[in-house]
């Protein structure tokens, strides 16, 4: 396919959005930025699929648009967890009365 | 096998997802029924009310699930018969060609059946333990989410595709999620939510992100037709790359996080001592089961070429990560066990250590000769260990109501009070350490015995007695923590305020256990014959047993259509033949490869009743 932006770099594109989503999810304390973290995660991978899918070659076995149901079902899947996620850190701000993930440790072992 | 070029919908695919569905609408009926008839009852009558809607739609499923599994095995039994209680067109169906459902997405295999009757009798026993005691107030919400949770299980079990894995597997855990927060009255029950939530979504985006590169490589997103193009690259030279290897990693550490593998279990103490008992129940079982068929199918069947030392992608192949990865597991389980007091927190640990033995048990199907009784091996160890953890899980949760407290020590004197539970729950933590005559030794012996079984096995260059050795050493260590259990029971006195007696919620999930525990222990060989039926179909392409091409009773039947779904490199081929000429396979197997191949590969899924005899064939020296 003739495409002026080379394949590799989407692909050096989404490694690096996954490395700054890794970074955040383990760096952060506030809970609601670790949810962030992990929405730049789901999204690099989604680049990905889609840089795949335009690549790629044309698979009749599958269907040709594998990685753009992908990314959509991804969107999706993301949304929904972000609704549980809101929910579950709510739950925990109102017991904690705080939003650090360090502070909410009343197991360990 | 996937369809080529448009796709289009057959909607008589809709009967082998019936129990999902009805499970499904049931989660909402259940909901609905909650908001609008039982808000005005008082919070014990409204959840007992909820409960039994709940249990009611169980029960259908179970009965429906058992239609779907029994219809075409009865037709293809009685061919002749079929034809006065079935149309035409279901009857065209049954017996069609095309092995799997909605263009190749999902699998209606006999594992997929077998597999949703069983999470669908431990969710009936799940709701009746949560009808047990007033732990949350959402009632509605609480049985709601353990049903679509199971939905996604029963999915993710079938799946044989992997954005319809993804889809699955979210749709399990994150009703999971939802349900281990659900007890308010606890504020731990939040935090575990939380910290399960957080460390369940990153695997899921590191699953996911693994899978774009395997989508990237192979540019398509069907387990069989990676494999198939894995292996034709493969001869090409073209999978010696980084994003291979990346790939392997990353998906190998979404799954680990779900099953609770030993750099990833962080959340699994927690959320088990958070959540209560029932949920916790769910995440050790129906989770665990649904997590680790998905993990078989998607590295012993999609990225199986990827799987031995000799591939040239990963040096060591996924078999040496993996099986760094179930020593590291279960001995860190086992001796974090040692140490703990609190029995829900004692069960996760021994739940993850119970996990890296199911890894040596995947090892050994990514190398095993033959898939099938491998497979078996840990469907098996998969089932006992469900039944043994639901048990004691039910311990757990009459500890919840009537101390409110998880402790071991609260089980002080039960063997006095209660001797006939007491021993139940005896015999489900020695089926848990692997006494002998019990289903947990025999999970264990044939899941070592396949490990072992390797060495002698064509790909000779990874010898697993170092793993296996260090297996037997970590079930010795196991005995410590759980022997505690049993010391509590029958050697303290009782202390503080006594246990109630355990009403029959609380007492049917015990003794159904020990029931099976011991079953599966007296009579190993027919539970096992019914897993390597079920495993047969799971990990080749979807021959599915329901669907064969004619009901022919005898011999091995003429080779379906000429399939393209997938080539078997010249190793597999050879070690097919060697399979079939080696006593179990069928009459004149010993011909050419490929006859031999298409002998093997429709005889092994037959009927249940063959897989044992053949077994005993293997077996005779």
């Amino acid at each position: 396919m003739g495409s002026d932006i080379p394949l590799s770099w989407f692909l050096l594109f989404a490694a690096a959005t996954f490395a700054i989503g890794i970074i955040g999810v383990i760096t952060r304390k506030n809970p609601i930025a670790v949810l962030m973290a992990i929405e730049i995660m789901l999204s690099a991978a989604n680049v990905n699929l889609v840089a795949f899918w335009r690549y790629g070659p044309e698979r009749l076995d599958s269907g040709p648009i594998a990685g753009i149901v992908l990314a959509i079902m991804v969107i999706t899947v993301a949304a929904a967890e972000v609704a549980v996620g809101i929910g579950l850190v709510i739950l925990c701000y109102r017991r904690w009365q705080a939003a650090d993930v360090d502070r909410y440790d009343s197991m360990a072992g | 096998m996937p369809t080529v070029g448009p796709s289009t919908l057959d909607f008589r695919d809709f009967f082998f997802v019936a129990p999902e569905m009805l499970l499904a609408v049931w989660g909402l009926v259940v909901l609905l029924l909650d908001l609008w008839l039982a808000r005005r009852l008082d919070p014990a009558a409204r959840r007992l009310w909820v409960g039994r809607v709940a249990l009611a739609g169980t029960g259908l499923a179970f009965a429906v699930a058992l239609a779907v599994g029994l219809v075409p095995l009865m037709a293809r039994a009685y061919p002749e018969d079929a034809g006065s209680w079935l149309s035409k067109s279901t009857l065209d169906y049954l017996f069609d060609t095309d092995p799997s459902l909605f263009s190749g997405t999902l699998a209606g295999d006999l594992q997929v059946g077998a597999f949703d009757l069983l999470y669908i009798v431990l969710l009936g026993l799940i709701v009746g333990l949560s009808r047990a005691w007033s732990f949350t107030e959402e009632w509605g919400e609480f049985l709601a989410l353990l049903f679509w949770a199971t939905v996604g299980m029963m999915l993710l079990s079938a799946a044989e595709e992997l954005i319809t894995l993804f889809v699955a597997l979210e749709t399990m855990t994150i009703c999971l999620y939802l349900a281990t927060a659900l007890e308010k009255t606890r504020r731990r029950s939040a935090e575990a939510g939380l910290k399960y939530f957080i460390y369940g979504s990153v695997s899921s985006a590191l699953f996911l992100f693994g899978l774009s590169y395997v989508y990237g490589l192979t540019g398509t997103t069907h387990l069989s037709a990676i494999r198939r193009l894995l292996v034709e690259a493969q001869q090409s030279g073209l999978t010696a790359n980084a994003a291979g290897a990346t790939a392997v990693l990353l998906i190998l550490a979404g799954f680990g996080f779900k099953i609770a593998a030993v750099p990833f279990h962080q959340w699994a103490p927690d959320a088990y001592e958070g959540a209560p008992a029932p949920a916790a129940a769910w995440i050790a079982t129906g989770s665990k089961i649904a997590s680790l068929i998905a993990f078989m199918k998607v590295f012993a069947n999609a990225l199986e070429p990827w799987a031995s030392p000799d591939s040239n992608v990963l040096r060591p192949g996924w078999i040496g990560i993996v099986a760094v990865v179930a020593a590291v597991t279960m001995t860190y389980g086992n001796l974090a066990a040692l140490r703990q007091r609190n029995f829900k927190r004692m069960l996760a640990y021994s739940s993850i250590a119970h996990g890296g033995y199911l890894l040596v048990g995947v090892i050994a199907v990514g190398l095993a000769a033959d898939v099938s009784r491998a497979a078996g091996a840990v469907l098996f160890y998969l089932v006992v260990y469900a039944f043994a953890n639901l048990g004691a899980f039910a311990a757990a949760a009459w500890l919840a109501r009537d101390k409110e407290s998880d402790q071991i020590d609260d089980l002080n004197g039960l063997g006095r009070k209660q001797p006939l539970l007491a021993i139940c729950i005896t015999l489900l933590m020695l089926s848990l350490i692997g006494i002998p005559p019990l289903g947990g030794f025999f999970g264990k012996l044939y899941v070592f015995m396949e490990a072992l079984d390797e060495r002698t096995a064509s790909r000779g260059s990874i010898s697993l007695v170092w793993l296996v050795g260090l297996a037997l050493l970590n079930s010795v260590v196991s005995a410590f923590y759980y022997v505690r259990v049993l010391r509590a029971m029958f050697l303290r006195e009782p202390a503080g305020k006594p246990m109630a007696a355990a009403d029959r919620l609380i007492a049917l999930p015990i003794l159904l256990s020990t029931a099976v525990v011991v079953g599966a222990g007296l009579t190993p060989d027919l539970l096992m014959g019914v897993m390597q039926a079920a495993a047969a179909p799971m990990l080749t392409t979807p021959i599915v047993v329901h669907k064969l091409t004619a009901p022919t009773p005898v011999g091995p039947p003429a080779p379906k259509k000429p399939t393209p779904a997938f080539q078997y490199s010249a190793d597999q081929m050879k070690k097919m033949g060697q399979m079939a000429t080696g006593g179990a396979g069928p009459p004149g197997g010993g011909g050419p490869a490929p006859k031999a191949k298409a002998g093997t590969k429709s005889a092994t899924p037959k009927s249940k009743a063959q897989a044992p005899a053949s077994k005993k064939a293997e077996n005779r020296p």
